[in-house]
């Protein structure tokens, strides 16, 4: 792609920490406030970790809790955790336009190409992509690939939202695409297939196995610091649940895309909803069973 | 077993694999009155009942002393102490020392499953005789600790050093250490089996009342059983219970409509009451299975024969069938695989999870489109009601999980002699059993009057 050219690639030791990367952005957090510029461009550069491998303990404990099947084969997701770490680092660079805490995942999409397992070492490519407009604000998208031997075994792409973050020079009339919480009225809600109870724990408990220990998810006195009236579940907690019970029906190889909707208040319950889509595999959705809004849906098809 | 000769060999074991196999027989069966949760058996556990029932087999058939062949039995929710349950219940009883003893278990099917295979071995010529059985208690089910106990507990144990020690003792937060029950629901669908199955009941469009037919019938059935003495030789009291405790001999069509519904209150219409849907129960139940000369030997009668049996299981996660739907699926290939056909049989045993899994799986294989779509051959036709749970089933007797396979196998068998030493004829008498289980399963068995 075309933008690789232009991009600088910057080598880390190792795959960073996330809690050492939110720390960074939080105590940089006033100051990008402060300076209110639009966002213009994107830092032109590539991050590289090399010779990246899968933890044991840490996939045991990330198996057990999505539900995905105990082998030495890592879920889809378990590659998101293991590798984001490397794009979270290029959003908390100090010339990122946007503020790296607070912004919202809208969508996320990955292709598995082919698996990884439990000892391969893997080497994972992390940059920031399409800067656009959003009705409510500014998007970008995170792309991260996981390759051996050069071969991209896994990429994935993640949108995220700066809320109230004009873009320069956006008019009012772009970034129609999308409202921040999208309706997905057009399209019917597969059946109901499950009803997931998420005790007040689950995002300590993601946050265990995944490292992603945003504020955000773990408790309701951290959450309410960013404008929410409680915890919330992580995103990908409810999208990789959804690509475990599709299980091993998804193939080795491939895309599993998931759109977010309102955020899963902790404790809550979702709905779950699955069913075959149209040119193969499974679409899947979950949804509040009183109010009847979407928390989150997407579909997992062969490639 | 499918292939059914007759031949029987002696008790001595052959030389050489068996080459044949015989149909085994049952001979009888013995359960304790079952109790519903937090009842009469609120102290007992599984072992205590397992040991109780099977205690009166031996009393009944003799058996005191004897060396079996194997004594197969289950729990589905088990304690990890009886990790060799049914061998326990084996010392506990007055059998030989010598009868070995194995635990299996397929959820709500366990000690069908048992009986398949013991009269699998028995069929084979690899053992004379044997017995199959279950039990369960939801009064003194399994609690465990957290996750994160556990493995700080195990850890703890393999730390060497005090300040290790302290450290991970440290690590624990005040809701680890909050005890776990076990959960009812499916694992990977969080929904529980009353949820699941009113989802199928809304699939099935089945109408309240015609579930409310069912467990009425269910009830009215088994108290008249009970007034015939057609229990007297299937069950011995225990706990001071000499019926089922769940029984509401007294019950009415107004009682039952009466209900609120339990189950599928998110969707419009729910249906599903606690009097359509069996309660929690405990209990134990076995039967005793032979060779026809091991019970000639003994001066036993024998009261049926296995002829068959099907397994089954649905894709129940992904939402392709509803998770009590096996049988929809297991009875048409036993079925397809014997050349029988419904008419063949004199009852049908379809255990009562819910009196909608009843209503749905019979009208599955009623369903043209939905077998031809499904299973690929001609629906299977309606069932005659007047031939179904003659004698009561799960609803009015309750469910101990792994108990009922051997309750329904016991109950069969004698209903099956009683009508062939009516009708006094060479005309086969057959029975057809088929239970749903958890995890998407169901075992379906066949049965022959002797």
């Amino acid at each position: 792609m075309a933008e690789h050219t232009e991009l600088r690639e910057v080598h880390l030791d190792r795959v960073p920490s996330l809690g050492s990367l939110y720390a960074q952005a939080l105590g940089r957090m006033a100051q990008t406030v402060m300076a209110g510029r639009p966002p213009t461009t994107l830092p032109a550069v590539r991050y590289a970790a090399d010779g990246v491998r899968a933890d044991a303990d840490q996939l045991a404990g990330y198996q057990q809790l999505l539900g995905e099947p105990g082998t030495d084969a890592l879920p889809a997701g378990y590659v998101h955790v293991m590798a984001f770490p490397v794009a979270v680092a290029v959003m908390a660079r100090v010339d990122f336009p946007l503020p790296l805490l607070g912004m919202v995942h809208l969508a996320n999409v990955v292709e598995q190409r082919a698996p990884i397992h439990l000892g391969e070492t893997v080497d994972v490519r992390a940059w920031a992509e399409n800067l656009r407009p959003h009705r409510v604000g500014t998007q970008v998208d995170l792309v991260t690939e996981v390759s051996r031997d050069g071969e991209v075994r896994w990429r994935g792409v993640s949108t995220y939202l700066a809320k109230g973050r004009k873009l320069a020079g956006a008019d009012a009339t772009q970034g129609t695409e999308g409202s921040e919480h999208t309706e997905r009225s057009e399209v019917a809600l597969p059946p109901v297939a499950g009803r997931w109870k998420l005790g007040a724990d689950i995002g300590r408990r993601y946050a265990a196995v995944s490292g992603d220990r945003n504020p955000i998810h773990l408790s309701g006195l951290s959450a309410k610091l960013f404008g929410f009236p409680r915890a919330i579940a992580h995103g990908m907690y409810t999208a990789s649940r959804a690509l475990a019970t599709v299980g091993v029906a998804r193939g080795e190889a491939f895309r599993w895309s998931v759109e977010f909707g309102k955020p899963v208040l902790l404790p809550g319950a979702v709905t779950f909803g699955l069913a075959p889509a149209a040119g193969g595999g499974h679409r899947y959705a979950g949804w509040d069973a009183k109010s009847g809004k979407t928390y989150f849906s997407g579909s997992i098809t062969p490639l | 077993m499918s292939t059914t000769s007759t031949t029987t060999q002696s008790s001595q074991a052959p030389a050489s694999p068996p080459t044949q196999t015989r149909r085994a027989a049952v001979v009888g069966a013995n359960r304790i009155p079952f109790g519903k949760a937090g009842g009469a058996y609120s102290s007992a556990s599984n072992l205590d009942m397992l040991t109780a029932a099977l205690s009166g087999l031996v009393a009944r058939y003799g058996l005191a002393g004897e060396r079996l062949g194997e004594v197969t039995a289950g729990a589905v929710l088990k304690h990890s102490r009886d990790f060799n349950l049914t061998r326990e219940a084996v010392l506990g009883a007055s059998l030989s020392p010598q009868t070995p003893a194995s635990d299996v278990q397929r959820a709500c099917a366990t000690s069908l499953e048992a009986t398949w295979d013991i009269a699998n071995k028995i069929a084979l010529g690899q053992i004379e005789s044997g017995i199959a059985g279950g039990a369960d208690s939801t009064s003194d089910a399994p609690i465990v600790v957290t996750d994160r106990l556990r493995r700080t507990l195990l850890k703890l144990a393999r730390a060497k050093t005090l300040p290790q020690r302290l450290q991970l003792l440290a690590g624990l937060r005040p809701g680890d250490l909050a005890p776990v029950a076990p959960d009812v629901a499916e694992p990977r669908t969080g929904l529980s089996m009353g949820e699941h199955q009113a989802l199928t009941t809304r699939e099935w469009g089945i109408a309240r009342q015609a579930q409310d037919d069912i467990a009425l019938a269910s009830h009215h059935h088994l108290a008249a059983a009970y007034e015939r003495g057609f229990f007297d030789d299937l069950i011995t009291p225990y706990r001071g219970l000499t019926r089922d405790e769940a029984l509401r001999a007294d019950t009415s069509a107004e009682k039952l409509a009466k209900l609120k519904p339990v189950f599928g209150r998110n969707g419009e219409n729910p249906s599903m009451t606690a009097g359509n849907s069996t309660p929690l129960s405990d209990g134990a139940a076995t039967v005793l299975l032979a060779s026809d000369a091991w019970a000639a030997e003994r001066g036993l009668p024998v009261l049926a024969h296995v002829v068959d049996a099907e397994a089954a299981a649905v894709d129940f996660v992904r939402g392709e069938d509803g998770l009590l739907m096996a049988g929809a699926y297991a009875v048409p290939r036993l079925l397809h695989r014997t050349g029988l056909t419904l008419d063949d049989f004199a009852f049908i045993e379809i255990h009562e999870a819910f009196a909608s899994t009843v209503l749905t799986t019979t009208a599955a294989w009623a369903d043209e489109d939905w077998s031809q779509r499904k299973l690929g051959m001609p629906a299977i036709g309606e069932i005659d009601r007047s031939r179904l749970n003659v004698v009561g089933s799960s609803l009015a007797a309750g469910h101990p999980f792994a108990a009922t396979g051997a309750r329904i196998v016991g109950t069969l068998a004698k209903l099956l002699a009683e009508r062939k030493a009516a009708d006094g004829g060479e005309t086969p008498v057959r029975g057809l059993i088929s239970v749903c289980a958890a995890g998407g399963q169901a075992v379906a068995m066949i049965l022959e009057a002797a």
